[in-house]
């Protein structure tokens, strides 16, 4: 359900611009966007604490957490259930 | 410029036509001060257009300067400041110097601005850092998500590479040598909120698109407590990416009209 925003966020601090308006939950982003290097990832997840009011651990920086657009939205709506 | 020890690499943009101030800027901290070279350097431009002297210094052990960047420490950075200050006084005369910093520069503008005797015209701070200790745990999530990437590599965590500090030794974090003296200044800074600029600030911040208008709530609160200790506050939110880490190349023409036209005014007390 916070798909459309996480993907907001992810296009502006990546500066992907227009060329993500297609991604959707099933596309993948650790290793299929080269983007995605460790300050963006850094940087991805300070936007993601601000925006949505969350606190992300060490531990949290799973690969599997940043598989694809709709691991990470799931990822999100865990930490503002949690 | 000799700034013991050693000598720093600066640039210097030369006023158009009459002198107006002079503009001393302050670059952000490892990745970031690469990143955000285009950025800097069109602003500088822009700014000496307008008829201010502009100087970019890289700081001791960053960028073309002298030291290791293992070497580098923030007292040092503070007396680099000061040296760039009195380089631009004794090229300009002594001109209303405005400091501009972006993130830890901003951060590291503010401290000075706040210890010294100096008068300044103004504090332009681009997406300044909040706090030296929050930025230190950022900045060794650097190693940590460099470790997630690296999927042969050992996961570590950020309060294992404080241990390592505490400890007395330097940690590298993409490509960096943190020196534990560094680190635990940052650590021990006050945050942002605590310190009260002696002049008239503006403060420019990066929104995302589509989200409301204002500084997002961490500058609102550090906004909210400098006004009502009497500081003369110019908020400036500009939709832009977070050109200070996008991987490609990122240019913000909003953001940089934006703080031209901030400068353009004349300074207070000018």
């Amino acid at each position: 359900m916070y798909l459309d925003e996480v993907k907001t966020i992810l296009i502006n601090v990546l500066g992907l611009g227009d060329a993500g308006r297609a991604l959707d939950a099933d596309s993948p982003l650790l290793g299929s966007l080269p983007e995605l290097d460790s300050m963006a990832v850094v940087s991805l997840v300070g936007a993601l604490e601000e925006y949505f009011g969350i606190e992300i651990l060490d531990d949290d920086l799973s690969a599997s957490t940043f598989a694809t657009l709709g691991s990470l939205a799931d990822f999100v709506a865990q930490k503002r259930a949690g | 410029m000799d700034s013991a020890p050693g000598r720093r690499f600066c640039l210097f943009h030369r006023p158009v036509g009459t002198c107006r101030g002079a503009v001393l800027y302050i670059h952000p901290f490892a990745e970031e001060m690469n990143r955000s070279r285009r950025m800097a350097a069109l602003q500088a431009r822009a700014l000496a257009a307008l008829g201010y002297g502009v100087l970019q210094v890289d700081l001791h052990g960053c960028g073309d300067s002298s030291g290791d960047f293992g070497d580098a420490r923030w007292d040092q950075w503070l007396a680099d400041i000061e040296a760039g200050a009195a380089w631009l006084d004794r090229r300009l005369g002594e001109r209303p110097l405005t400091l501009w910093g972006l993130r830890l520069g901003a951060l590291l503008a503010t401290d000075y601005a706040r210890a010294n005797g100096r008068a300044l015209a103004a504090l332009v701070l681009w997406q300044p850092v909040a706090s030296g200790a929050q930025y230190l745990t950022q900045f060794l999530r650097l190693r940590v998500a460099g470790d997630m990437l690296d999927a042969a590599g050992t996961q570590t965590s950020t309060g294992a590479l404080r241990q390592t500090l505490a400890a007395g030794d330097s940690v590298e974090v993409a490509g960096y040598e943190l020196a534990p003296a560094l680190a635990a200044a940052l650590d021990t800074l006050d945050a942002l909120e605590r310190m009260t600029p002696p002049c008239p600030v503006h403060w420019f911040e990066a929104t995302a698109p589509d989200t409301a208008a204002g500084l997002p709530p961490g500058a609102a609160r550090t906004a909210a407590a400098w006004q009502s200790r009497g500081v003369v506050l110019h908020a400036h939110p500009v939709p832009c990416p977070p050109f200070w880490t996008t991987p490609e190349i990122t240019v913000c023409q909003a953001w940089l009209d934006a703080t031209s036209a901030a400068l353009r005014e004349p300074a207070d007390g000018n």
